[in-house]
């Protein structure tokens, strides 16, 4: 019996897995289609031939290379999402840009494309993140941080002369992400089909904010969940190639969570998210593809590089085992990354430059699709367009200089890294079989079980700072008493423009078709209350009809719910 | 920690920690309520985005010793104007600090405007509990004397 | 210390014509213990007693908070002048709190016909209850209609806050881990009122099914107990609350001021009485004392038998503060 039971089991072991060959010449097939016009030879300094990857048959070790590794561009795809990775096409510089007025922004983002940035972000005012109007907002307090955009004419000074139908454009942007309705009604200005129409929702995982009690959240949390799944289904219909899912890391992470947490976190809400869809009689397929990931990446160089290839991992297998997919796009953890604001310092700010390359290697040896590096003054202001220029020099110092681009996973193989991998693994996977027996994110969140286990790990890290044990240099140690206090450049919006802005505003709301503004609003209020009515549908027509960011946000709070702080942890 | 109340019996001091404007990361804030209870104060703790009056009705119903205003974005542009109302409400003994992201060049508008102390990032605990507890302790006896004056 | 009477003097008035500053003030001397705040609450006692003093407690999770906000809301649509007093314990190390119960009023911040009071516990032993009365007395006598008196379902305290309410509203809600496990039984002991929040969890029936369970293991007058089915984030239920609440207090007081009130400084009292009553008999050295005690151990006389022995020793060596 226990015979044929080892032969059963070895035969079925042969088919499941595959040998190092058969996975080797795969990749080695999907490599030459996708590198195309790159497949140029490329050696180093000393004239060593730099290949595109390094596999245990250089080491001769196959151990569980393919289970737990395996080729880049295949399944569990820890080593990379793509065969190519950025040896076939280097990550994303999305810069992220807010500042001003419409025209404001619009300036600085095309210094940002001429200097090499290849897609946009828009950061919009605080004002607007609090879900108001600038016409009710006291003046210093507009455009400091972000755009101030709260009708489509706003988005499309923002976007003058930018192709977005050519380029991916990201919006920082919460439920009910009028910043994308306003894009789209630009996009139709402009008689673009939007499904030309490429780039993220990033700010759509309302979890993430309910988690970190950050500043995006706008409607109540059972208001958030149904407009995100409007939204992803409003989009895999008529925006096919946009992302409305990002799965955002970033917040549990910078609220204090530890690396290990914030993947364990991170996926437990994408596994919620994509449950909702499910349940709504959405296909795993049509949806997993569009889902991306957006975490911060912080200067534990190793940590991270180990984070991500494990993020990887698992959520691999739990999109094909847990949530069925079968497209091995569904399989894929598409991230963006932003180098982590908190590890940078007041104290002797040019050194953040220091900092935010070191970050940025992390992020790029982990694997990431596409970046934002932070400027030195980030501890103060907004970038300054000299600043903003360094952030961007980085990464392109980075690429073309350091040649961080020439080798898939270049740490893989490392016995450190991979053993750090299975271990990040292991604590992830311990954080989600938490939330699985709370429920599942949702209802861990609303009990407040993650925000007080993000407490604690925030509390138990400042002890750290605070005891000296984590050195932060200029901070703890290697101060400098004579420090000079670098004058740093504050960015504020002209106040007299901004006064303009707003007067124009205020002329546009008095001269638009109340008529048409009242029926819009009142569309948007039944499909509120709607069982099965689409709400982000109704938010797109109401922005073309020209109801502002605030009124739909104060319609919808009144239908769906304000959106309060959940627990103070 | 020693707790520096001249005048009243070891009656703990309390503090208000909040935050006006817009910007809604917490972390900060919420680190600072900590610090504070553990230094035995009796911290009324309240999420981000509290508007300037609600802060004053709030301060007046609590009779509050002690603001604490977090600011990472520009809110510290409006605090003159949280300090005006106070005193407007006959709440002038009541000291203000705040602490987060503000530009040297900012802060002297911020000290004629009344605050009792400012804290940039890497602030430590020992500083912002002994700025709290001493200006508790002003507090409280600004408010006996004019207790004493009114009568 | 006529200076301190005449300054005692200056603030019942202003705090009786309803002047905010004066009652926070009177409440915060009072919360000390100063002398000050005594003769405060002596002068302004007789005018209290309008108020309606309602409990509100429950275990960490139940919505209690998000529960006071709705009612809040449905009292000031009926005109009444809301007071609210919320209590939360603290750090026994350090002595201080984080009181965070404001979190959910934010729509009431701004509306003078509401009064939000955060109060911490500060360590009082068997005395916290006298002192939130007279805290209460001061908010009554400030001609607030209402008040709303919230205490974190924590520990032991929370029954004792309890005796200062004349109708007590206990809000459990489904799922926090061994259902009604989590209402110790005191607290269910105290309760005029039952809520289920969080009414639309598929788990709620079950919950309203065990809490009526247990109210017929109690005794037989509980059967009378309400179980009130709430959503307070949708403000679901709290009318049928509030009307529960007016009922009970009929049922009870028989729009009997008099009754209620007498009724609550009994209840005080009887507390107190049991306080001090520990206090002596705890350092109690006195011989023929020891001597009872070894009775009971050699089986002379009952623990009842004796405790009434002391009973009548207690109330001629009591001192009053």
């Amino acid at each position: 019996m226990s015979a044929s039971l080892n032969e059963q089991s070895f035969r079925v072991q042969e088919t499941e897995e595959r040998s190092l060959d058969a996975a080797e010449n795969q990749w080695k097939e999907d490599y030459a289609k996708q590198i195309g016009a790159n497949n140029e030879e490329i050696k180093n300094m000393s004239g060593i031939t730099v290949d595109p990857l390094y596999t245990p048959d250089n080491i001769k070790d196959t151990d569980t290379y393919l289970k737990q590794s395996g080729y880049p561009g295949q399944f569990p795809y820890t080593r990379g999402i793509y065969s190519t990775m950025h040896r076939g096409k280097t990550w994303t510089q999305r810069q992220l840009v807010g500042l001003g007025t419409p025209a404001d922004y619009n300036k600085r983002v095309r210094t940002m494309l001429e200097l090499g940035a290849n897609a946009i972000s828009l950061l919009p005012c605080n004002s607007g993140f609090r879900g108001v109007d600038c016409d009710v907002v006291p003046l210093p307090l507009l455009g400091t941080c972000g755009t101030v955009v709260n009708n489509v004419d706003h988005m499309d000074t923002c976007l003058e002369q930018v192709p977005i139908d050519q380029i991916s454009a990201a919006m920082n942007d919460p439920s009910p992400f009028t910043l994308f309705a306003f894009m789209l009604n630009v996009a139709k200005r402009r008689g673009i089909s939007w499904d030309k129409i490429t780039g993220t929702s990033n700010q759509s995982d309302y979890i993430s904010h309910f988690v970190a009690n950050h500043m995006f959240y706008r409607l109540s949390l059972p208001g958030s969940r149904r407009v995100l799944v409007d939204h992803i289904e409003f989009c895999r219909e008529r925006v096919p190639n946009w992302n409305p899912m990002s799965v955002v890391g970033q917040h549990i992470q910078q609220t204090g969570a530890t690396l290990a947490e914030t993947v364990g976190f991170t996926l437990s809400s994408a596994i919620q998210h994509a449950e909702d869809c499910l349940a709504r009689g959405m296909d795993p397929d049509e949806i997993l593809p569009r889902f991306t990931f957006f975490f911060d990446v912080s200067i534990n160089f190793f940590e991270e590089v180990a984070k991500f290839r494990a993020a990887r991992r698992i959520w691999a297998r739990i999109a094909r085992d847990r949530l069925g997919a079968k497209d091995p796009k569904s399989w894929r953890l598409k991230f963006h990354a932003q180098t982590s604001g908190v590890d940078l310092t007041a104290q002797q700010p040019l050194n953040n430059i220091a900092r935010t390359a070191v970050q940025a290697m992390a992020g790029i040896f982990g694997g990431l699709q596409s970046m934002h590096t932070d400027a030195y003054d980030e501890p103060f202001t907004t970038p300054t367009a000299k600043t903003a220029k360094i952030a961007v020099a980085t990464q392109n110092i980075l690429r073309e200089e350091a040649h961080l681009c020439d080798v898939i996973d270049p740490l893989g193989g490392s016995y450190y890294i991979e053993r750090l991998t299975d271990q990040m693994e292991q604590e992830a996977l311990a954080v989600m079989a938490k939330i699985d027996a709370a429920g599942g994110m949702y209802k861990a969140v609303e009990v407040g079980l993650v925000q007080t286990m993000c407490g604690e790990s925030s509390m138990a890290n400042q002890e750290l700072i605070e005891s000296g044990k984590k050195r932060i240099v200029g901070v703890n140690c290697y101060q400098d008493e004579e420090e000079e206090k670098i004058e740093v450049e504050t960015t504020r919006p002209d106040p007299v423009l901004m006064q303009k802005h707003i007067d124009e505003f205020k002329a546009f709301k008095k001269n638009r078709s109340q008529q048409a503004v009242a029926k819009a609003l009142d569309n948007l209020t039944r499909a509120a209350n709607s069982d099965d009515e689409n709400v982000f549908a109704s938010v797109v027509e109401a922005t073309g009809a020209g109801v502002t960011h605030g009124e739909i946000i104060s319609c919808l709070r009144t239908e769906l719910g304000f959106g309060h702080p959940l627990i103070i942890a | 920690m020693e707790k520096v109340f001249p005048n009243v019996t070891g009656t703990p001091a309390r503090a208000l920690i909040t935050k006006i404007g817009f910007d809604g990361h917490d972390r900060g804030s919420r680190i600072v309520a900590a610090y504070l209870r553990d230094a035995g104060m009796e911290v009324i703790y309240t999420p981000p985005w509290q508007e300037i009056d609600a802060v004053v009705q709030l301060a007046l119903q609590e009779d509050v010793d002690l603001i604490g205003i977090s600011s990472l974005a520009t809110d510290h542009l409006i605090v003159p104007d949280l300090m005006q109302k106070l005193s407007d409400a006959g709440l002038s003994e009541i000291e203000v600090f705040i602490g987060g992201i503000i530009p040297e060049q900012e802060r002297p508008m911020l000290i004629e405007a009344g605050l009792g102390g400012i804290f940039g990032p890497g602030s430590s605990r020992e500083e912002i509990v002994e700025c709290a507890q001493r200006l508790a302790a002003t507090a409280r006896l600004n408010k006996q004397k004019a207790m004493a004056v009114a009568s | 210390m006529s200076d301190l009477t005449t300054q005692a003097s200056h603030m019942a008035t202003r705090l009786r014509a309803g002047e905010v500053a004066a009652l926070a003030r009177a409440i915060s001397l009072v919360d000390s213990r100063e002398e000050l705040g005594s003769q405060i609450h002596r002068a302004v006692r007789p005018y209290a007693g309008q108020a309606e003093v309602i409990g509100i407690t429950g275990p960490p999770g139940a919505g209690k908070s998000t529960l006071l906000n709705a009612l809040v809301s449905a009292l000031r649509s009926n005109n009444k002048r809301v007071a609210v007093v919320a209590v939360d314990p603290s750090s026994p190390i350090t002595g201080g709190a984080v009181l965070g119960d404001r979190t959910r009023m934010g729509e009431h911040t701004s509306d003078k016909g509401v009064f939000i009071r955060s109060l911490a516990a500060r360590g009082h032993l068997g005395g916290l209850s006298a002192g939130i009365l007279k805290i209460i007395d001061l908010v009554d006598a400030a001609g607030w209609d209402v008040v709303l008196l919230e205490t974190v379902g924590a520990g032991q305290s929370e029954t004792e806050v309890a005796e200062v309410a004349d109708i007590n509203v206990v809000v459990n809600a489904p799922g926090l881990g061994d259902d009604v496990q989590a209402i110790k039984a005191g607290i269910l002991e105290i309760a005029d009122v039952l809520v289920v929040n969080k009414a639309d969890s598929p788990l709620a029936q079950r919950t309203e099914r065990q809490l009526k369970a247990m109210l017929q293991l109690r005794r037989e007058e509980c059967a009378d107990v309400p179980v009130i089915n709430t959503v307070a984030t949708t403000g679901e239920g709290v009318d049928l609350l509030l009307s529960a609440i007016v009922e009970q207090a009929s049922a009870k007081f028989n729009s009997n001021k008099n009754k209620r009130l007498i009724d609550r400084v009994r209840r005080l009292v009887a507390q107190e009485a049991a306080a001090q009553a520990k206090q002596v008999i705890l350092s109690d050295q006195h011989p023929a004392t020891l001597a009872l005690f070894e009775g009971i151990l050699a089986g002379e006389c009952g623990y009842e038998e004796a405790t009434m022995q002391l009973m009548s020793k207690c109330y001629t060596h009591t001192e009053c503060a």
